[in-house]
């Protein structure tokens, strides 16, 4: 799976990385790391990504299956 | 919430068959009125016309007040008060549409991040400590005035730089501005003289700090008297305006989203039971808290051009008023919406806003709210609502919150 956080539609709400700091990380703005960036997911992280994915109140991050 | 409710007139313009209202939603009520209504709105309809002030248009579902947000190039925040689309103020960068808005959220966006309020995290935890041992032994409070009131404004003023002994000042200025604000026309002097009030402030804290070669650490006024836009200095108005904005939306709305907060845990001790045991759902409650309980009745926009949006006509220059509170519990949108459920899942709520001007100082609320019941149920576990009277919130207009809100506990003798 790949997770994709879109940098425009991203507002920096932080839900997604203090829902799931083992999968993204912040800089000094308060904004995503990866964003723009297509990031693999480990496999015991899915679950996680679901919930990131679920959770972002911009609709700003995406899933993929390839 | 008939009391509010008068005959409507006739829209000066076609509507087009939307239905009519003339509402003020500035009067206080009993506590939760303003939720009761968003919900009596939205299943009413998706969209109003309002004939108070000039009249504008309410869109109470989840779908419409997301668009609205998500769309600022449709809708501007040149004036986020529906019945005030010119307002005395101006709120930078609240007020500042693109592509100005960004440059000055950059400015600001470090003083708010995760990591500044990681960074003070223990000096807020300390501040909350001292407040709640102050009255834990009292067995009694006003939490609003004795609490909630005092630690948000403080943890506010420690983060940007202020000395706490200036934080009465402030209490005072935020309550006479919001007498005013949510279109009350009998509260708009107290809102002029607020405002003249935390300008000069301002004004006195810069000219201080204008002769330094050197920015003061942890200090916003002077970090902003060296911070450039567009590789200009910032002008004494521009930096007047933000750090007038600061004080008026860091201040009240913590305070608000406590006062509900504590209230709810109140009167559901078997919620309160469940935070003590299982402190890791504190975050998620605290998400719930925001969604269930927004302050923000609703939320003003300026429409840019001419368009058909959910349905109706929009004009130019029109104003539209985004129920969050209503969205946020829109049944099309939230699996037990009306429902407040403490360790809630995917909640994606909007008590921040939404698009580019979410709320800048969210993480500091959220931190300010999780140390607050950390810290409250570690030395009163166990509290209760000591008055048998209808507690009171201010009127939507203004944002909700609880005008006092009286706790009695049990102190070991």
């Amino acid at each position: 799976m790949k997770l994709r956080i879109d940098g425009d539609v991203c507002m920096g709400h932080g839900r997604c990385y203090t829902i799931a700091p083992d999968l993204v990380t912040y800089d000094d703005e308060g904004f995503p790391t990866i964003r723009d960036e297509l990031f693999a997911v480990p496999d015991d992280l899915v679950a996680t990504a679901e919930e990131v994915v679920a959770t972002c109140p911009e609709e700003a991050i995406s899933l993929f299956d390839e | 919430m008939t009391d509010m409710a008068a005959p409507p007139r006739a829209p000066q313009r076609d509507v087009g068959g939307c239905p009519v209202m003339h509402r003020d939603f500035a009067p206080p009520g009993p506590a939760g009125c303003y939720w009761d209504l968003a919900k009596e709105l939205r299943d009413g309809s998706p969209v109003y016309f309002n004939t108070f002030a000039q009249g504008y248009w309410i869109f109470t579902r989840h779908d419409a007040v997301k668009d609205i947000y998500k769309t600022p190039e449709l809708f501007s925040s040149e004036s986020f008060t529906p019945w005030d689309p010119e307002p005395i103020y101006r709120f930078v960068p609240t007020q500042i549409d693109a592509p100005d808005h960004i440059k000055y959220r950059r400015i600001l966006n470090p003083w708010f991040s995760p990591r500044a309020i990681e960074a003070a995290e223990d000096d807020l935890r300390a501040l909350c400590r001292s407040l709640v041992e102050e009255v834990a032994s009292k067995g009694a409070t006003d939490f609003v005035s004795e609490f909630a009131l005092r630690y948000p404004t403080e943890g506010f003023l420690q983060v940007i730089g202020i000395p706490p002994k200036d934080a009465d000042l402030f209490v005072t200025w935020v309550e006479d501005f919001f007498a005013g604000f949510g279109g009350d026309p009998a509260g708009l002097e107290r809102m002029t003289n607020a405002l003249q009030g935390i300008q000069a402030y301002w004004a006195a804290a810069l000219e201080e700090r204008r002769a330094e070669a050197e920015p003061r650490p942890g200090d916003l006024a002077s970090h902003l008297l060296h911070s450039t836009f567009d590789d200009r200095p910032l002008t004494d108005t521009e930096m007047l305006d933000m750090l007038t904005v600061l004080v008026l939306a860091g201040l009240d709305t913590t305070r608000a989203e406590l006062g509900y907060m504590f209230r709810h845990l109140a009167e559901h001790p078997e919620e309160r039971r469940r935070l003590i045991e299982e402190p890791e759902l504190i975050p998620l409650a605290v998400e719930e808290v925001l969604r269930y309980y927004t302050i923000i009745f609703g939320d003003g926009r300026k429409v840019t051009r001419d368009v058909e949006f959910h349905g109706v006509e929009l004009k130019q220059g029109e104003m539209v008023y985004g129920l969050v509170s209503a969205a946020n519990r829109d049944p099309d949108h939230w699996e037990r919406g009306e429902e407040f459920v403490i360790d809630r899942q995917r909640n994606n709520h909007m008590g921040f806003a939404n698009g580019p001007h979410r709320c800048l100082g969210m993480h500091l609320a959220r931190r300010e709210m999780k140390i607050a019941v950390e810290e409250w149920l570690r030395l009163i576990p166990d509290f209760e609502i000591a008055t048998e009277e209808q507690l009171t919130e201010r009127g939507g207009g203004s944002m909700m919150t609880l005008l006092s809100l009286p706790l009695a506990w049990d102190v070991a003798s």
